[in-house]
Order: structure tokens, then C-alpha cells, then sequence
């Protein structure tokens, strides 16, 4: 999350479980299959599936597309679009367009990675605290809580701070410090309202160990939840690289969209009238975003058939 | 009684820890303040180094043992006494605060809240009107917009309607010749500096509120006692806005008092495009020049307001949801 | 209902208008110059940076002061920090009797801007309330200064040392009203917002985002101010400075041809001098940086055109390995020099200097005996944006020759303070600019400043030590004769020349944009009278030179 965001909770927190859902032992395969062809069943998610796809393909096969070496400087300043450079260069002499794909590569990273990393501490977190009952919830409450009210953004440019000199590891290591709280937090409250349910009393009757009831059978009933809660970690993640690389705390000689943003700003692209330079990978972060805020619209529907596109209440 | 009690008692122990925390995250960064001092100085070329002495005994750089510090901090912070900026030497931090607070709250609070009113008026729109094109084009709007980097549609929104249109001043919060009173020509000033920041902020923050709003109410829709009401021949609009967008307005309350909440330290990068002289701007200034004292000041002020709408949400959850109290 | 959809039907004709605008105006859009620049005599600056807004403090002793707090006060004289000529201010000027003694001669018949007169009692206030108040001594002159006295119209300094260039700092020191200044509690922490000052200007309006300041009419020499109004705000973008027609601004602008001098074509002008000596400051107490051979390998390894042009897009010429800020200190250079002291990139005489230091090529790679690859790591400051592009050429110049160059990039505190505890295997740092040639290697060579390795210091951070290079310099300091001045200071040259304590890269420019739109007679490369920084006393040289356009 861009820190300075709004927080609006995945919509999925509100939602109530419909009763059909307790597939708790179906081979996880199908389920995925399932849960894939429930995504793809809706339009906006469509979209955003194939709006990703695309991102994920350019990011892999950079070196295929991109027309020369993203660090390649020896060209011409600040030139204009032209044939061979379809979004000019840059004032240090680089071509914008060959910077753009292999910029791909961070955001799809670290929107992965960090969103894979903070989506598995906060479910640990959030389910274990949904769970436990007494001193030890109250702790990890407390914790929680705690990561919840100190400032992100100025928590992340502390740790940027502190941990100089890093790279892309240490973007992903301060987006993970500072987002999995809110993810934690959902997934307690949705833990909390399970495990009231028959399903859950019943495993407990048949004397299921803890970490095995909370694993077995509360884990699966969460898939939408966690799935959206992913995503959305990763769109926080890209969104906070891009801020952080914009503020010049990342390591600036790493090509990303966000360092692209920092390099425009500081060479005043606007100035010498390049206003692609800004436009240009700031709009990939936001289509970027907008495919995982899509795919989600989906997710939303996996769980909660109301929420299910096309399905008129 | 007992739910409230509980509530306080997590919020004063929240707030030592924030406080605590506060204390330590400075001393993590490496380089004095000196240092810092002279690394700003020195870009203007070569510092003399006779000049590092002179700096190191103005700015009175932290003595005594790390324990001795702590319990100073936690007693000038009871007495809310923050001392003197190192930036903005010799001024002090609460001065410094007072006159950037004020710019932040009334601008992004008042955005935070339309963007609150605003957003949810149309999530409920778009609920009501499912599948037409009152709920596309909030909701596919609303997502594109809200994917967008703050500061990205601030770099956008200023070199556009400020520098090529002209429309707008580029920066600040008045004009360069005013001064801040209360004046009706003042205010439209300001109103009018405000216009491109407050826009920036409206629109990355809108979506998030359609969407919120949007699953919530979809959910009280389908509701039993919703179909009942519709059952019985209420108009739908009733039953829309009587029944089901209160209770689907709930949920979404939380989070707008965490947004309340961020409003302090929120609006950093946008304040940072704008010129803005908010606590935004003074905190990225105070990270940036390793400025101890208002760094604390500012971490303590963004979290006691984070906490404290997350408390008052709690106590108004309480009593407009009797069921979270157990 | 029909109005909402009337209202969305306008909106989106709009956006798409917008889009349309967009697209039509292809990829350059350039930012019209808007504003017409003020022709009342006022003079737009963009000196001084709010952060956002401005704090009044006019305290002349701040490190937070006010910009234009050194347009109102005066010291006894200001140097021209491009080739160390000094101009008298508030002292006529400055004979030594000896070398440790310094007798100035203050001027007559100036006045506070209240009115007062100023006598040398205020200098001598001045110099003992900095004595008393060690946290005023910006300039460092009590490390000089033994005591001073008051002689007629004169002040006498006794010095501490034969110390010929203590005069240079001396000559700094901003004088303040005895008459005012003696009631101040704290004249650390006061903000002296109604400033009484001697020199050019006084201030008029403050507001925080904008303050001015008009012409002192009774100032000394006010027949040669011709700048009636000085406008200082606190937004100054690049883009504000671009647009809004300013008259004199200090700023790395990228491409100034097409931004600046675009914005209007006839009157736009820049200049940009060298300020200092941007360097790759090995520390000499670790191996194998210790190693002169190895230092030479890493000096020849070095086209420094291509570093400076990539660094400060060809705005700053490369630098020698003299020392001096050419061509404006040209009378001190050591002419034995090979080609002015510049080192040219010799591929194969790197190596053989690389192979004496024990690192041969081995496949495409520089290993040691042990056939470890060589790697260095170069520490340098986060947002530095122009070292930063400077260095990915070093490292790719050397990378060609096999070495494997990582950059370490903390915050600026951080940098400073790892520069100043000698924790860094090569660092990338500035030096010189005072004007000084003295002030310039003695920071640099001086032992005294090799601190051990954890201990801060505030020189000379690569800790060379020379006995010899020590006494050059105490000779040097103890001179009063400008013949044997260059002599020794020709041999510090050729130390820094054959011993590569710093391996010098290119100039640091002093980035000057000025307009002859309202005002002429700005510094420029052929009339060199001041450097363009709109910061310390040199504005006072270029604030009484100016002269209004016709």
C-alpha cells in the first residue's frame, strides 16, 4: 500500500461463509482448478488475469523485447520519441522504452515476493491469534496493534534508511516489515468467526490438535481470503517501491519503474518537456495495480457466490 | 464497562510501546545529526572543518547514557516538551508542529471525509444499480484510480493544470505575498492552493471507498431481512438507503477512522509534489536531516492519532454493535 | 437522473478532450515562459529554500540562518573564492607586520542601519563574544587567534602561530552591532528577527513563504547598489525558476541550453566555474589502497572526460592531479606538470602499475597472487544523483580492466560520518574551493587531521601522513612572500601529482543561471570577479557590481 493510502480492508472481511463452502478435503488441485475457473467466469477479472499475464511475460523475456541494454547510456540526452528510440532517452542517455521492460522485473518481484511474504506471516499470525485464546492472543493483539498504528511510510524511510545501501532485497524486506499487520488482522476476524462453526466444534469433539484444526480445517475455508489478501499485499508492495524508489531511497542505479520516476524528477524531464518520462512507468505501476485490484473482483466471488459477477441478488 | 476498560488499558500500553519505539528508531539511524548537518551543508561544496565544532556545540548533540536519555524523553514527553528542532535550529519542535498541523488536518481530513461521504454515496449506487453502467464505471474507475501512486498523479495534476494551463498555483499554501489570517481573501487563497493536493488525494482515495462500500452493501442486499422488507412492499430505494446501506456502513466505518487516523502522516509525498508546508513535509524534512527531536515529535503526534480514532472507533463499534462486546 | 447523466456526459467529454490534447501534442510539451520579470528595480533570487515555508532567523552565527542574512552583514573582507583575490569591506584592508600579527584597518564613517555608528569596538565585540561563545565559531578563528586589541581605527590580531593565512579566515568573521548584541541572553539560540546591519541591504517584508529586502540608503558605498529590491521566495523548482523569469538562480539544471536558455534566449545566461575537486579518496590506512602502485593502476585506469560528462553532463571540465581549480588559480600551477597535472587514461600502463601492486590480469578478470578477484567498494551518498552517475562510468571503467567495483550508498549523515571515522575503502569526496590554496591542501594533507581509524575528523579523511608534505605546509603557513608561496606550494603539487593521496576525477561546478534582462555585469568567465553561489559574503561582490540594464 502506498503507505499514505486510505486502508480499506479486502472486501472479503465482511463477508458471511455460505454454507456450501466447507470443502476442507477436496484434492487441492481441483480446488485450484475450481477456484481458477471461478476468477476467470468473471469479466473484470478476466481482464485483470490477462492485464497481468502480459506484465509477467515482458518481465520474463526482457532481454527479448527490450531493444537495447537497459544500462546501455550511450546514446543521445534527453532526445525526443524518434524510430529508434519510440519513447526517447533519458537525460543520462539511455532509451526510456528498453528501461520500461526491464523495469517489469522489480515491480513483478517485489510485488511478488513481498506480497508472497507478508500474505504467509500475516495467515501464521492471523490465524494463530484467531485461535488462541488468553495471555498469549492478547500479545500477539498487542503486537499486531501495535505494527498497526506506527506510521508505515515513515517507519519504511527510517528502516531505508537505516538498512543503506540495499537493493531490491531490502525494498521487499521494509514492505514486508511494515504490511503484514493488516492482513493478520483480517484473517483473525474471519478465523475468530469460524471457529464457532459446527465444522470446527465438531473437529474439536474428535480431539484434532490445534495447529491441525486450525491448519486443516480452518486454513482451506480462508483460500478467497488469503488469495485476496496477496494481492493486495502486492499491490501495496509495488506501489511502496515505487514511493520509496521515488524518494531516492532505494539503490538508484537499479532500473525500475520506480527509479525511472526518481531519475525523471531529479533530471526535470517536465523541464526539457519529456513528459512521457514520467508518464510512462507510472502508468505501468498503476495498470500493474489495476490487474491485481481486477483479479480480486474475482477472488471476492469465490467464497461469496453474492459477490459473483453476473450473479443477480 | 469492562469492554471500555479493557480498550483503555491496551491504549496506554500501546502508546508506551509507540512512545519506545519512537525513542529507539532515530538512534537506529546511522550519522549524527552533525553529520547530517554538515552532509547538507557540504553540498554546497566543501565544509570547513572548523565548522563541524561550531555545529556540534550548537546543536547540543545528546549526552549522557542511553537509559539517562530514555527517562529524559519519557519525561519531557509526559510534559509534552520536545525541544528544540536541529533542522530549524534554534526553533522549537512544538512551534514547528503547531503551524504545519493545522494545514494538514484541515486539508487532508476534509478530503479524507468527501472522499468518505463521496465514495460511499456512490459504492451504494453501485450496489443498488448492479450491473449497469452507474455501477461499472465507479467501480472500473474507482480501481484504475486507486492504483495510481500518489505522487505520480500529483507529478501529473501539477505539471499539467499548474505548469502548461496555468490554472492552478504549483505550489504552497498561499500565495507568496500573504499572509496566514482570516481574512475572506486569505482563505480563498488557500482554498485555491489547496485544490490541486486536495484533488490528488480524492482521487487515489475514492476508489477504495466505491469498492468497500460496494461489497458490503452487494452482502446486506442478499440479506434475509432485506428480502423481507422487499417482501412487504417497501419502496426499494427504502429499503436501499433505510436498510441496507446502514448496516453495510458499518464495516466500513473502521477503516475510516483508521483513514482519520493516517490523515497526520498520510500525506507525505503529496505534500512533498506541493510544496505543502504540512507535517508531511516537515517529517520527510526531519527524516531526511536526521532531526531527533521533531522525528519524535511528529512519530509520537501520527501515532496518537492513529490510536486514538482506532479507540474511538472501538468504543463507537461497542455501542452501535453490541455483539463485539461479548 | 438525467442531470447526473448529463453532468457524467460532460465529464467524460472532458476527459476525453483531455486525452485528445495529450496526444495531439506529441511528446515534447514545453512549459511557457509565463512571467514577465519584475522591472522595478527588485532583483528575483532563488537563493534561499523553504523547507517548505521559511523560519525567521537572521542570526548571523546560525547554521539555520536565513540565506540573505549575509547580504545585510559585512565581514572585514570578502574573497573571491575562484582565485583567492580579497575585496575590502568593513576594513579598508590588512598589512602583517610579522607572521603573527595582522593589523587591520577598519573603516570610517560606515553605519548600523539604526543609525549608530560603527566603530572597531564592534569587531572587537564581535571576535570576543565568538571567544566567549565557542558555539558561534563558524570559521574557526579562535584555532587562529591569540588576542586582539583595538589601535586607533585599527584592530591588531595577535596570532597563536606564524599563520600568513589566518588573515584569510579573520577576513570572514560577519560583524554584529556591539549596541545590540550585548543585550542578548542566548546569541546562540536568538533569532534576531529585526537584523541591524551595515551592508547592502535590510530587510522589509518576511512572510514564510517569500521575504525581501530593500536597499540600505545609507550604506557605505550605496552609489555602486543598483539593485533596489531583493525578492527571495521559498518555492523555487526548477521549473518555478524556468517560468517565472528569475534574475539570478543557483541551480544543476539538465540541459540548461534547452530549459533555461530556451526561456529566453537573449538575456538567459549561465556559468558554470569550478567550485571544488571531486575526488576518489582512498583510505591510505588500509591495503591496498596504502600502496602508491596500486593507487597509480586506479588513477590510469580513469578516463576522466567520460566520467565528467556522464557525471555533470559535460558542464565541468576533468580534473588534474594538482590540486587547484583551473583556470582560475593558473598563476599557482606547478609548471613542471606534465599536461597541467591531468592524467589521461592509459589502459596499458594501469596494468603494469596494477602488477607492481601484485594484481595481474587473468582472463578477463584482475586477481591477486592468490587468484582472488580484485574488488573494491566505493562509498558515496544517497541522492549524490551526479557522483552516482560519475561512478557507474568509473565502475564500468574499471570493471573493464577486471576489477569489481560495488558502491555503497548510505544516507548523507551516514556517509559523512563513515568519511569522517575512516570507515570506507575508497571514498568519493570533495575538496578545495576556499580560495585558499593554503586553507585547500592543508585540510587535505595535513597530518594533523589523520585522526586514528574510529576517530571522527574533519580532513584529510583518507589519513595521508608525511612528515615531510607537514613542513611544506607549516612553511607555507608561516610565508609572507607570494614567490615562495608558489615555490612550496608547487611542491605540494607534485606530492599530490606522484603520491595520489586523492585520485582526482573532475570539478565540482559552481552552477550560476543569471538573466541581463534587468540587471548587467554579472560574473562571468571573462569578468571572473565573484563565483555565482548566491550563498556566503561573495553575493555582496556580485549585489555591488551589478548594474541595472538600459
Amino acid at each position: 500500500m502506498t503507505p499514505t493510502r486510505t486502508i480499506i480492508p479486502p472486501t472479503s472481511i465482511v463477508k458471511t461463509m455460505s454454507p456450501g463452502d466447507h470443502a476442507g478435503t477436496a484434492n487441492p488441485l481441483r480446488v485450484l482448478w475450481r477456484a481458477f475457473a471461478t476468477i476467470w467466469s468473471v469479466p473484470k477479472a478476466r481482464i485483470g488475469v490477462a492485464m497481468l499475464g502480459v506484465f509477467v511475460l515482458v518481465a520474463i523475456f526482457a532481454p527479448l523485447l527490450a531493444p537495447y541494454a537497459a544500462t546501455d547510456n550511450s546514446f543521445g540526452r534527453s532526445e525526443d520519441m524518434s524510430a529508434a528510440h519510440w519513447l526517447g532517452t533519458t537525460a543520462a542517455g539511455q532509451d526510456v522504452l528498453s528501461q520500461l521492460i526491464y523495469g517489469a522485473r522489480v515491480s513483478v518481484f517485489v510485488g511478488f515476493v513481498a506480497g508472497l511474504l507478508s500474505t504467509i506471516i500475516a495467515v501464521l499470525i492471523g490465524l494463530s491469534w484467531g485461535y488462541l485464546r488468553g495471555f498469549a492472543g492478547e500479545v500477539i493483539n498487542f503486537i499486531v496493534n501495535l505494527f498497526l498504528v506506527i506510521p508505515a511510510l515513515p517507519l519504511m524511510i527510517v528502516i531505508a534508511a537505516y538498512l543503506q545501501n540495499g537493493g531490491i532485497g531490502m525494498i521487499v524486506l521494509v514492505v514486508v516489515i511494515t504490511g503484514w499487520a493488516w492482513g493478520a488482522r483480517v484473517l483473525r476476524s474471519q478465523t475468530q468467526s469460524l471457529r464457532s462453526r459446527d465444522f470446527v466444534t465438531a473437529a474439536i469433539f474428535s480431539g484434532e490438535s490445534p495447529s491441525r484444526i486450525v491448519f486443516r480445517e480452518i486454513l482451506p475455508n480462508m483460500t478467497s481470503l488469503i488469495v485476496g489478501s496477496f494481492f493486495g499485499a502486492s499491490t501495496a508492495a509495488i506501489l511502496a517501491e515505487a514511493g520509496l524508489e521515488f524518494l531516492g531511497l532505494g539503490d538508484s542505479t537499479t532500473v525500475s519503474w520506480g527509479t525511472m520516476l526518481f531519475w525523471a524528477q531529479n533530471s526535470n524531464a517536465l523541464l526539457t518537456g519529456q513528459w512521457v518520462l514520467l508518464f510512462a512507468p507510472g502508468l505501468c505501476i498503476s495498470l500493474l495495480a489495476t490487474s491485481m485490484s481486477l483479479i480480486n473482483f474475482g477472488v471476492d466471488g469465490l467464497s461469496n457466490p453474492r459477490l459473483r459477477e453476473g450473479a443477480k441478488r | 464497562m469492562r469492554y471500555t476498560l479493557s480498550k483503555v488499558g491496551l491504549l496506554l500500553l500501546t502508546l508506551w510501546a509507540a512512545v519506545t519505539l519512537n525513542f529507539l528508531l532515530p538512534r537506529l539511524m546511522p550519522g549524527s545529526p552533525a553529520d547530517a548537518a554538515i552532509a547538507k551543508l557540504a553540498q554546497n561544496g566543501p565544509v570547513s572543518p572548523s565548522t563541524r565544532a561550531a555545529i556540534e556545540a550548537q546543536l547540543g548533540v545528546p549526552t549522557g547514557s542511553a537509559w539517562d536519555q530514555y527517562l529524559q524523553y519519557l519525561n519531557n514527553v509526559v510534559h509534552f516538551d520536545f525541544g528544540v528542532s536541529y533542522t530549524f535550529f534554534p526553533q522549537s519542535v512544538a512551534s514547528l508542529v503547531a503551524t504545519a498541523l493545522p494545514w494538514t488536518l484541515v486539508l487532508v481530513g476534509f478530503v479524507t471525509i468527501v472522499a468518505f461521504i463521496f465514495g460511499t454515496l456512490l459504492g451504494v449506487l453501485a450496489a443498488w444499480k448492479r450491473g449497469s453502467w452507474l455501477d461499472t464505471l465507479p467501480t472500473v474507475g474507482g480501481t484504475f484510480a486507486s492504483a495510481f501512486p500518489y505522487f505520480w498523479t500529483a507529478l501529473l495534476l501539477l505539471f499539467f493544470l499548474g505548469y502548461v494551463a496555468g490554472w492552478f498555483p504549483t505550489s504552497g499554501a498561499y500565495s507568496s505575498s500573504a499572509t496566514p489570517d482570516f481574512s475572506v481573501a486569505f482563505l480563498l487563497d488557500a482554498l485555491y492552493h489547496s485544490i490541486l493536493p486536495a484533488t490528488t488525494i480524492l482521487i487515489t482515495s475514492l476508489g477504495g471507498w466505491i469498492l468497500g462500500m460496494r461489497s458490503t452493501m452487494i452482502n446486506t442486499l442478499g440479506d434475509d431481512y432485506v428480502t423481507f422488507a422487499e417482501a412487504n412492499g417497501l419502496h426499494p430505494r427504502t429499503v436501499a438507503i433505510r436498510y441496507a446501506a446502514r448496516n453495510a456502513i458499518l464495516p466500513n466505518l473502521t477503516s475510516f477512522g483508521l483513514a482519520l487516523g493516517g490523515v497526520v502522516g498520510g500525506s507525505l509525498l503529496v505534500e512533498r509534489v506541493f510544496n505543502y508546508p504540512g507535517v508531511g513535509y516537515l517529517l520527510y524534512t526531519a527524516v531526511v536531516n536526521q532531526d531527533f527531536p521533531l522525528m519524535q515529535a511528529l512519530f509520537l503526534i501520527i501515532t496518537i492519532s492513529v490510536l486514538l480514532a482506532n479507540f474511538i472507533v472501538d468504543i463507537l463499534y461497542g455501542i452501535l454493535d453490541p455483539r463485539t462486546r461479548r | 437522473m438525467k442531470q447526473l447523466r448529463g453532468h457524467i456526459l460532460r465529464t467524460a467529454f472532458a476527459v476525453v478532450g483531455v486525452t485528445a490534447l495529450l496526444a495531439t501534442s506529441a511528446c515534447s510539451m514545453n512549459v511557457k515562459n509565463q512571467a514577465s520579470g519584475p522591472s522595478d528595480g527588485s532583483l528575483l533570487v532563488a537563493a534561499d529554500n523553504g523547507s517548505p515555508t521559511f523560519e525567521k532567523n537572521f542570526n548571523p552565527f546560525s547554521t539555520s540562518k536565513r540565506v540573505a542574512t549575509t547580504y545585510m552583514y559585512e565581514p572585514l573582507r570578502v574573497t573571491n573564492t575562484l582565485d583567492g583575490t580579497a575585496t575590502p569591506f568593513l576594513a579598508t584592508g590588512n598589512t602583517l607586520p610579522d607572521a603573527k600579527t595582522v593589523v587591520y584597518d577598519i573603516r570610517t564613517g560606515v553605519k548600523w542601519s539604526d543609525g549608530t555608528a560603527f566603530t572597531p569596538a564592534d569587531v572587537l565585540y564581535t571576535f570576543n563574544l565568538v571567544k566567549a561563545t565557542p558555539a558561534l565559531d563558524t570559521w574557526g578563528v579562535w584555532q587562529h587567534i591569540e588576542s586582539l586589541e583595538v589601535v586607533g581605527d585599527t584592530v591588531v590580531f595577535h596570532l597563536k602561530t606564524e599563520d600568513v593565512p589566518a588573515a584569510s579566515i579573520i577576513d570572514q568573521q560577519l560583524i554584529v552591532p556591539e549596541h545590540i548584541w550585548k543585550d542578548v541572553k542566548d546569541p546562540v539560540t536568538w533569532k534576531n528577527e529585526k537584523p541591524v546591519t551595515t551592508g547592502p541591504f535590510v530587510l522589509d517584508t518576511f512572510t514564510a513563504n517569500q521575504y525581501t529586502l530593500k536597499k540600505n540608503v545609507d550604506y557605505w558605498q550605496a552609489d555602486k547598489v543598483a539593485v533596489e529590491k531583493l525578492v527571495l521566495p521559498a518555492a523555487n523548482s526548477q521549473l518555478d525558476v524556468v517560468k517565472n523569469g528569475y534574475d539570478w538562480a543557483y541551480a544543476f539544471i539538465t540541459d540548461v541550453e534547452g530549459t533555461w536558455v530556451n526561456a529566453d534566449k537573449q538575456h538567459n545566461k549561465y556559468w558554470f566555474p569550478p567550485g571544488g575537486t571531486i575526488t576518489l579518496s582512498p583510505n591510505l590506512t588500509r591495503a591496498p589502497y596504502n600502496d602508491v602502485n596500486f593507487r597509480q593502476g586506479l588513477s590510469l585506469a580513469l578516463d576522466r572526460e567520460k566520467i565528467a560528462t556522464d557525471a555533470e553532463q559535460g558542464y565541468v571540465d576533468a580534473a588534474g592531479q594538482s590540486g587547484l581549480l583551473l583556470p582560475n588559480q593558473e598563476a599557482w600551477l606547478n609548471a613542471d606538470l606534465p599536461n597541467e597535472g591531468v592524467v589521461a587514461q592509459d589502459k596499458t600502463a594501469a596494468l603494469a602499475a596494477f602488477a607492481k601492486a601484485g594484481y595481474t590480469q587473468q582472463g578477463d578478470k584482475m586477481v591477486d597472487a592468490s587468484g582472488t578477484q580484485l574488488s573494491i567498494n566505493i562509498l558515496t551518498a544517497n541522492g549524490y544523483t551526479d557522483w552516482l552517475q560519475g561512478l557507474q562510468t568509473v565502475q564500468s571503467q574499471l570493471g573493464a580492466l577486471g576489477i569489481d567495483v560495488k558502491l555503497s550508498q548510505p544516507q548523507p549523515a551516514a556517509y559523512t560520518e563513515a568519511l569522517s571515522k575512516g570507515d570506507f575503502d575508497i571514498a568519493m569526496n570533495s575538496f578545495g574551493g576556499t580560495g585558499s590554496v593554503f586553507q585547500d591542501m592543508n585540510t587535505l594533507l595535513n597530518s594533523e587531521f589523520a585522526t586514528p581509524i574510529g576517530t571522527g575528523t574533519t580532513g584529510n579523511y583518507g589519513r595521508f601522513s608525511d612528515p615531510k608534505v607537514d613542513a611544506l605546509l607549516a612553511q607555507l603557513k608561516a610565508s609572507t612572500d607570494e614567490t615562495e608561496q608558489k615555490a612550496i606550494s608547487a611542491q605540494l603539487q607534485t606530492v599530490l601529482y606522484e603520491q595520489l593521496p586523492v585520485i582526482s576525477m573532475f570539478y565540482g561546478g559552481l552552477w550560476g543561471l543569471s538573466s541581463d534582462k534587468n540587471f548587467t555585469n554579472w560574473p562571468s568567465e571573462k569578468n571572473a570577479y565573484a563565483p555565482p553561489n548566491t550563498w556566503n559574503s561573495t553575493p555582496l561582490l556580485i549585489l555591488t557590481n551589478l548594474k541595472k540594464a538600459k
